[in-house]
């Protein structure tokens, strides 16, 4: 009785077996040798084989391009599953590390923020686009269309690493009816920093009558954080100077860096009563309020504090937007490019690179700009006349801070330690904000620890 | 005047007290009853609010003065569903928390019994390492954790979390049964040992079932360590075994959407029910057995 | 009987019969420490190693042996002796409140009455809820704009108060959510207590005539001695661990002022890969954290002696 089963349950096991071992031999190796770019993974996928793909995003904006982006991606390519994650931005960068070494990887794409690219691109996890990635690149793509200053985010030591998905520029945001309550005239991309820092005390006011003051002149990120810093270092930067020389050693612990750390620290006399813990946010809903005149902040903002009737009141004709005051060099910005990269590793690049293709080609642009209000990074797009008229002036104002940070090369420091430097600097100019050191010993505290990480 | 109003008191008959004490005792009985109670609703306020703003629209939550009356609305709980896929992730957390302390439970009660009853040498050493053990940074064992599982490639699993989680809600269940199973009497196990059973089966058909109620209080407690649980979470689970304390965490970081208080109070309020529920089933093995693990410490 | 049963077991026994006995009764032990080997006791030693090393990202292992470099550079960095400090100061202002405020409330739950049973039991309910959503609700309601308790201090007349904006209130804000959250746990322990007093010695006092002050300090306070420290013990080793409140509610900041040693760890290992140093760190705090308990369960085995 139980023979004849037993024969037949090893007779069953070497079939699958058999069956096994034909299966492995009929894959095909797909291993041609010769071509330098990478396997493609699954290619676009077919009706009865999608191709997934999974992307690791910043929280901001992953929910939006999931529910938004993907179904229109998903009309032209059908086959191909993207789904978006969405990450702290403090754990991004590390995550990406940890996925690009990682032998069972499970990101096939990554959102970098304006300084990563050096880390991620000389540890060798991404893939270098228009080398790599030449094959599944169509022909209309136009390289030279991207202005070079959103482009520049994603180039690392020849190579280009990526792609800007979302171009923000840090930028001034004032109210038009603050500036006519003060007597003042409205700002100007030609207004320089002088006349700024004379006019704000005119615009700290009681704007009702009550006696109170309930209106103050700016509002930015003071709190410590790698968004903080950026403000004094465009200060710098429209004065000419520089955060770092050519070879990497700090160039900023100079009169004009000091300047321009006290003039981030003294904005905060014309600023609402706790100021000094604003990070993104809270500037954000001062202005949307009508508590403050001006904010420097990203222009990305510009959608939520001048257009969105769910979240504002105030409309585009009461908020101007412009490049931030100049100084002597001219007017100042700051680059904030989150760029997207594909994974090394990912076993589906042709889809991953497709996807990001998509989002960033003339067409996919025009569609992501009039859809979900992110920036755009090519010079066709800012020419081409907006969906939505509050575009406009948002359009040409990016423009010309495209053209003014390629100038005066206002971005964070590129560098494989871009992230700790960036930390250091967040820390030592936050202690000059909340006014425990002055603000030339933070500078030099800061420039000696970056040169001690450096020389490590 | 009010003092010999009062309804008799349950205590045994004392010897006769001035009456000016007496009224000193109830009139400061009073206040302490009604303290007690005040203090009692302001700790509950910060989770009655909670539970209130998840049903409140977002134009309902911003306001100054809150609004105290509002179109109630079950949407924050739909966008913390579908948004945070918050589903999944309790998913995650129900299947980590029971299997931790399933493994706790068994682990740790016969270890417990060992040191209670068990004439083992060096418990008492044993019993401050447990102690000790609870002091050791989490941080220190994630890194290790976390590299380990890495090499191993066996990061982002239920049972890789199970097993770190473990790591310290097994020290607890020892001190919580050890306490326990000292106020048992000690004559339990003997007679069925003398019927010829051995340790192992008295244990398991004497101890346990009398020690039902211990040890079901002290499982709810191990699942309720495990569900708050956010650092291991955060580092040893990706995609697929995120539990829901690191989606909090991550709502509430995020800057740019800011102020996303509807859905984190929803998602608040769906993790704090069932262990609140739990708790409250238990409550009174729950108070004890830590009280005892306490005083028996 | 108990005699009886020892005499049969001397009858019986012989080497094989008593190393069945010791492994009889070993083996209750046997699963609780498999796993705790494995996962408490190895990694910690897998963190020593580590923190002896270099750690190498690209083979992800412990690289080349450096001796005690990663050690002196952690105790001569300057954001960890921060971070220690920061540890310290708010050990030392939630500690003692939460004792005291804990004991307080329990002698205010244990008036007899029939809602008593009910009201512990509401007690235990914030004791349950996660750090994590705690931070999360007190985050909300300390907000300088939206914060509902910024707006009850505007109705008494209280200006807003920027709670996670300046150092000071920010470590206040911590210590208070802390407090929050693991008063109830001392309250239950401490009502259990206070309900074992025997009540004859409170008798004895108030025929004495003494008052309630002098109750307190000569007759409760040194009965309750015991089980405060051994409170304190349980609650320290849980307030050593702070982390989450924070995570969700000052992330460290503003500045540094809230950023404890758990967080700063964190940072360093998870956000910066910097495996080798974190792990000396987390050594050091490792051995700090040890001596402090076994200091403090000494000096509360010699408070259990004297009482």
């Amino acid at each position: 009785m139980t023979r004849i089963p037993r024969v037949s349950r090893v007779l069953g096991m070497v079939a699958v077996a058999a069956a096994a071992v034909a299966l492995t031999a009929c894959v095909p190796s797909g291993d041609d040798g010769a071509t330098p770019a990478a396997k493609d993974g699954g290619g676009l996928g077919t009706a009865d084989k999608h191709v997934k793909i999974t992307m690791m995003s910043n929280d901001a904006f992953a929910q939006a391009w999931q529910t938004q982006l993907v179904p229109e991606f998903n009309k032209k390519y059908p086959y191909i599953d993207v789904t978006i994650d969405s990450t702290p931005y403090d754990d991004l960068l590390a995550k990406g590390m940890l996925n690009g070494t990682d032998p069972d990887p499970q990101y096939d794409l990554i959102t970098l923020d304006d300084p990563w690219t050096p880390q991620l691109a000389n540890a060798g996890v991404l893939l270098d686009l228009k080398k790599s990635a030449a094959a599944w690149t169509e022909k209309g793509y136009d390289w030279a269309d991207f202005n070079s200053a959103p482009l520049g985010a994603s180039e690392w030591d020849g190579g280009q690493y990526g792609v800007p998905l979302r171009s923000n520029m840090l930028l001034m945001f004032y109210n038009k009816t603050l500036y006519q309550k003060a007597g003042l005239t409205e700002p100007t991309p030609e207004l320089t920093w002088k006349q700024y820092l004379a006019e704000a005390p005119k615009l700290v006011q009681d704007t009702d009558g009550d006696g109170k003051t309930d209106s103050w002149a700016v509002g930015l990120t003071w709190q410590k954080g790698v968004l903080s810093p950026p403000v004094w270092q465009a200060v710098l930067n429209s004065n000419g100077g520089k955060l770092f020389t050519g070879d990497l050693k700090p160039s900023f612990d100079t009169k004009a860096g000091i300047a321009a750390l006290q003039t981030q620290v003294d904005l905060l006399k014309y600023a609402p009563p706790g100021a000094t813990a604003y990070n993104y946010t809270e500037p954000l809903d001062a202005f949307r309020q009508g508590k403050v005149a001006t904010i420097f902040t990203w222009g990305s903002a510009y959608k939520s504090a001048a257009v969105d009737p769910a979240v504002t009141k105030l409309t585009p004709d009461e908020v101007g937007i412009q490049t931030m005051p100049a100084g002597s060099a001219g007017a100042s910005t700051h680059r904030g490019i989150w760029s997207g990269s594909v994974f090394k590793n990912s076993k589906h690049p042709q889809a991953a690179w497709t996807f990001l293709q998509w989002m960033t080609d003339k067409e996919g642009e025009k569609w992501i700009t009039n859809n979900l209000g992110s920036f755009p990074a090519r010079k066709s797009t800012l020419a081409s006349t907006p969906e939505q008229e509050w575009l406009a002036p948002v359009f040409t104002t990016l423009q010309s801070a495209y053209d003014v940070a390629a100038k005066g090369q206002m971005w964070r420091v590129r560098s494989v330690q871009s992230n700790a430097i960036q930390q250091i600097l967040a820390d030592e100019t936050s202690a000059a904000v909340m006014g425990d050191t002055s603000s030339s010993d933070a500078l030099k505290k800061a420039s000696q620890q970056i040169d001690d990480l450096l020389t490590e | 005047m009010t003092a010999t109003a009062e309804r008799p008191t349950t205590r045994p008959v004392r010897p006769a007290e001035p009456a000016p004490t007496r009224r000193r005792r109830h009139s400061g009985h009073r206040w302490r009853i009604w303290s007690g109670v005040i203090v009692c609703i302001l700790f509950l306020l910060p989770l009655v609010w909670m539970v209130i703003t998840s049903f409140k629209l977002q134009r309902d939550i911003f306001t100054v003065p809150p609004t105290i009356f509002f179109d109630p609305t079950l949407s924050q709980y739909v966008a913390a569903w579908v948004n945070q896929g918050l589903g999944p992730k309790m998913l995650n957390t129900v299947i980590v928390a029971l299997g931790a302390g399933l493994v706790s439970l068994v682990a740790g009660a016969m270890a417990g019994y060992a040191l209670a009853r068990l004439r083992i040498r060096g418990a008492a050493t044993i019993g401050v390492l447990i102690l000790a053990s609870r002091g050791v940074p989490p941080i220190a064992l994630a890194v290790p954790m976390f590299l380990v599982a890495r090499t191993l490639g066996i990061t982002d699993t239920h049972a890789t979390l199970i097993l770190a989680y473990c790591s310290f809600v097994i020290p607890y269940v020892m001190w919580l049964m050890r306490g326990f199973f000292l106020s048992l009497p000690k004559e339990l196990e003997e007679s069925a040992m003398l019927d010829g059973c051995s340790r192992m089966g008295a244990f398991f058909r004497i101890i346990v079932p009398i020690s039902a109620p211990g040890l079901i209080s002290t499982f709810i407690f191990s699942i309720i360590l495990a569900w708050e649980e956010l650092l291991f979470a955060l580092v040893l689970t990706n995609r697929r075994a995120t539990t829901v304390p690191v989606a909090i965490a991550g709502m509430v970081g995020d800057t740019e959407h800011g102020a996303n208080w509807g859905a984190l109070a929803a998602a608040g309020t769906l993790t704090v029910i069932p262990v609140v529920v739990l708790a409250l089933v238990v409550q009174k093995w729950l108070i004890r057995g830590l009280a005892d693990g306490a005083t028996k410490g | 009987m108990t005699v009886a049963l020892s005499k049969q077991r001397r009858g019986r026994s012989s080497v094989p019969a008593r190393l069945k006995d010791i492994a009889g009764r070993w083996s209750f032990m046997i699963p609780a420490t498999v796993v705790l080997v494995a996962v408490l006791a190895y990694p910690l030693l897998y963190t020593l190693q580590i923190s002896f090393s270099h750690f190498d990202l690209s083979t992800f292992s412990p690289g080349s042996w450096v001796g005690l470099e990663n050690y002196t550079k952690a105790l001569g960095n300057a954001s960890f002796q921060n971070s220690l400090v920061v540890t310290g100061v708010y050990l030392v202002l939630a500690l003692p409140l939460q004792i005291v405020l804990g004991f307080a409330i329990a002698f205010l739950l244990n008036a007899e009455w029939r809602g008593r049973g009910v009201f512990r039991a509401l007690f235990l309910i914030p004791m349950v809820v996660a750090p994590v959503v705690s931070g999360g609700i007190w985050k909300m309601l300390l907000d300088p704009l939206w914060g509902v308790l910024g707006w009850l201090g505007s109705l008494v007349g209280l200006p807003p108060v920027n709670w996670f904006g300046s150092p000071a209130t920010a470590m206040i804000s911590v210590v208070m959510i802390d407090t929050w959250r693991s008063v109830p746990f001392v309250v239950l322990i401490a009502s259990a207590a206070l309900l074992a007093l025997p009540k004859d010695v409170f008798e004895a006092a108030q025929v004495d005539g003494a008052n309630w002050w002098q109750t307190l300090w000569r007759v409760s306070l040194p009965m309750l001695a015991p089980i405060i420290a051994a409170t304190f013990i349980v609650r320290w080793l849980g307030a050593v661990k702070m982390f989450d409140i924070i995570l969700t509610t000052t992330n460290g900041g503003p500045g540094k002022a809230t950023e404890v040693v758990n967080l700063y760890i964190y940072q360093q290992a998870f956000q910066m890969l910097r495996f080798s140093e974190s792990s000396a760190m987390a050594v050091i705090v490792l051995v700090l954290t040890t001596i402090l308990t076994l200091v403090f369960l000494w000096g509360s085995k010699k408070l259990e002696d004297r009482v």
